[in-house]
């Protein structure tokens, strides 16, 4: 190959290469090049949604059956009884038989006093369960979103949201001693259902019209059994149970499930970081993205296993909650732009906000409002934001540009 | 009729070649302007990827015909090749199966001496780039950023940008001329600056051969001269074997140093432009009558009229 000279036209280049400002200017350039992509807005959105979930994570801590003055919330929150024992800290975060395997801790955990009992073993596992989901889903929606270059995507455009609901359905109906494995079943039933998405969609190869028209097939055949199997169900009850799930509701939740989609979540997050810049030279087209080098179809199904694996994750735990993981992407792209790496970033932290804030309606509407003892199913009521955001979205912009 | 299998030609550039290069020097301020026309070209020779198809068959599922039918093309190393033809003649396609990005139905493409399939995806990206004729992109992406994907072939799925890769973005982002631009959003980007912005992400590739699907077309006249500087400068400076798919068959006259005629996804002629542009060639492929000159820079057609389409 050519020795290629240094270009003649556009003058020197002064940057870089030409002042060497010794080792600890190199490597202050170096960390600031790694970083430099972080831009204020991409802060201020961060910050701006942690203070979301800090201040709806505090009504949520403090209203409920048991209410509680400011000041006993900000104690049983930061209970140094619970904070500072790592046995309490694992038993909650990785169960208490992990625990004692890891501490070698054999007698009773600690009392604790009834107001941190509270916030820690019912109101805060709740709340940490919204922020993972949030996250997930955020994500989720924001690969699909990129894989199948369509900004209406969803985390459930592939079908994982029917097959999930399907499974569901069959497990509750027909084969009602496997209930305990709901979280798993459903998950699985999800990633099934995109499998089939795929292979439909094959033909030397996909192409995300494709891959969504596929979607929409398995969706809708699986969306008809999912109704069909309702008659089935003679308990009103069960039809209770089945409508929680393909709602998605955070009711009951507890440090179990965040146990489930907690290690998910860390591999998720991983994922998704490293897949940014993927997801942005596949934002350049398949051909460009070809001709750089990528393997499209093997990129295309990775990333979409990660957005389905984050899909599924909270599916197990949440149900099917939809509208988060189409509007957050959503959000995050009209305030720091459509890089990538930004993007996965700011949807670790509007995820979660959005979550946080829905569930304090799910949970907190009818006992605070109506005075009724009734919670919602959180999917209700991310629907009721969902919704008008996008009619704000049409109007503001043009429906073409969404 | 048509000749297949074409060798570049193994003599001195014909007298006629020789104006076309010494009148580009002209132009452009340089400092191989001084050198000969042979030495650059020896040079190009020795040093250029060489790269060849044979026997190329290339269709799309669901099309009886293949689109290009057993094209076997031999492209001089460190020149720039036009492949020109009518509207449907193949040549995109050809492009394509040039590049490995369409599976050929049947044939093989030798880089250096190394068929295609036998490289990995990423091998292949650092040795042959290819600027397909629509681009999109998303809006709010900075030219540098944009010129940074050109790195993706040099770069592990965790690796981060080094020092290299800088600056192979600068140089590139310097010769495309789009220094100016470098902080702006694509979409703010005219046609023109756009496509320049493009083409410094494939030179930011730093590939041997490199491969530009229409890449003047729509483009206006300033911006088609700045893209054909661009490819020179590639040829002269660089070394690197171009291949353009030009619509304009002037165009390709006077920039190219060697062209391909497609005719219904076969070649009809390949060789020096002066041979290849012929007023037979323009009736028989092109489907006008004309008549072809002796310009300044080599041929120079002047149509005249269409001729009927004899078969449908």
């Amino acid at each position: 190959m050519a020795e290629r000279p240094t270009p003649t036209t556009g003058g020197e280049q002064s940057d870089g290469s030409g002042d060497d400002g010794g080792p600890i200017g190199r490597l202050t350039s170096r960390v600031g090049s790694h970083v430099a992509w972080i831009d204020r807005s991409l802060v201020g959105l961060c910050l701006a949604s942690t203070l979301v979930v800090v201040l709806a994570g505090f009504v949520q801590v403090r209203y409920g059956s048991y209410d509680m003055r400011i000041g006993e919330v900000f104690w049983a929150v930061l209970d140094p009884n619970v904070l500072l024992d790592p046995r309490w800290m694992l038993n909650f975060l990785v169960g208490e038989d992990l625990m004692r395997a890891i501490t070698g801790f054999e007698g009773e955990l600690p009392e604790l006093p009834p107001e941190t009992l509270i916030v820690w073993t019912i109101r805060l596992p709740r709340v940490f369960v919204a922020v993972l989901v949030g996250m997930n889903l955020a994500l989720s929606g924001a690969i699909f979103q990129a894989v199948t270059r369509n900004e209406l995507a969803s985390p459930y455009i592939l079908g994982v949201s029917s097959g999930a609901g399907l499974a569901i359905l069959l497990t509750l109906v027909m084969y009602a001693g496997l209930a305990a494995y709901l979280p798993i079943i459903a998950a699985a039933g999800g990633a099934l259902a995109f499998l089939i998405v795929y292979a439909i969609a094959w033909q030397h190869g996909t192409s995300p019209v494709r891959l969504v028209l596929a979607g929409v097939i398995v969706g809708t055949v699986f969306q008809s059994l999912q109704t069909a199997l309702f008659f089935f169900a003679d308990d009103i009850g069960v039809v209770q149970t089945a409508i929680q799930w393909t709602t998605g509701s955070l009711t009951g939740v507890e440090w179990e499930e965040a146990r489930i989609v907690l290690p998910w979540s860390i591999v998720v997050v991983a994922l998704a970081l490293a897949g940014a810049r993927q997801l942005n030279v596949l934002q350049l087209g398949e051909r460009t993205a070809s001709s750089l080098g990528m393997n499209v179809e093997r990129m295309r199904f990775g990333l979409s296993g990660i957005a389905v694996l984050a899909a599924s994750a909270s599916i197990a735990v949440a149900g099917i909650v939809s509208f988060v993981g189409l509007i957050v992407p959503h959000v995050v792209r009209s305030v720091v732009g459509s890089d990538y790496k930004k993007i996965v970033v700011g949807c670790l932290f509007v995820g979660p906000a959005l979550m946080v804030a829905a569930d304090v309606g799910a949970r907190l509407f009818f006992p605070v409002v109506m005075d009724v003892q009734k919670q919602m199913p959180v999917g209700i009521v991310t629907g009721l934001i969902g919704g008008p955001y996008f009619l704000y979205m049409m109007r503001r912009k043009n429906l073409g540009e969404i | 009729m048509a000749q297949h299998a074409l060798q570049p030609p193994a003599e001195p550039p014909s007298t006629l070649q020789s104006r076309v290069i010494d009148d580009d020097r002209r132009q452009r301020p340089g400092a191989h302007r001084q050198r000969s026309d042979v030495d650059r070209t020896d040079e190009a020779r020795t040093d250029a990827s060489t790269f060849d198809a044979d026997g190329l068959v290339i269709g799309y599922p669901g099309l009886d015909e293949p689109v290009v039918a057993d094209a076997s093309i031999c492209l001089p190393p460190g020149e720039v090749t036009a492949l020109v033809g009518p509207n449907g003649s193949g040549k995109s396609t050809l492009l394509g199966g040039l590049a490995d990005q369409i599976t050929p139905e049947a044939g093989t493409v030798h880089v250096d001496g190394t068929k295609l399939t036998e490289l990995g995806d990423k091998e292949l990206a650092k040795k042959l780039g290819l600027l397909s004729q629509e681009n999109v992109s998303p809006g709010a992406l900075t030219v540098e950023e944009l010129v940074g994907h050109g790195r993706y072939p040099h770069r592990g799925f965790f690796e981060a940008m080094t020092t290299e890769d800088q600056e192979a973005i600068d140089r590139a982002i310097s010769l495309a001329g789009v220094d100016h631009l470098r902080e702006r959003d694509l979409g703010q980007l005219s046609g023109g600056q756009a496509q320049l912005a493009w083409i410094a992400m494939v030179l930011a590739q730093e590939t041997d051969v490199l491969l530009l699907d229409e890449p003047t077309t729509f483009l206006d006249l300033h911006h088609q001269l700045e893209v054909m500087d661009i490819v020179r400068t590639l040829r002269d400076e660089w070394g690197i074997t171009v291949v353009l798919v030009l619509h304009d068959i002037d165009q390709a006259a006077r920039f190219a140093d060697y062209m391909v005629a497609l005719d219904d996804g076969e070649v009809y002629a390949s060789g020096r432009p002066g041979d290849v542009v012929t007023e037979e060639l323009l009736a028989d492929v092109f489907g006008v009558e004309a008549r072809v000159g002796q310009g300044d820079h080599g041929p120079r057609i002047t149509p005249l009229r269409a001729l009927e389409d004899e078969e449908t």
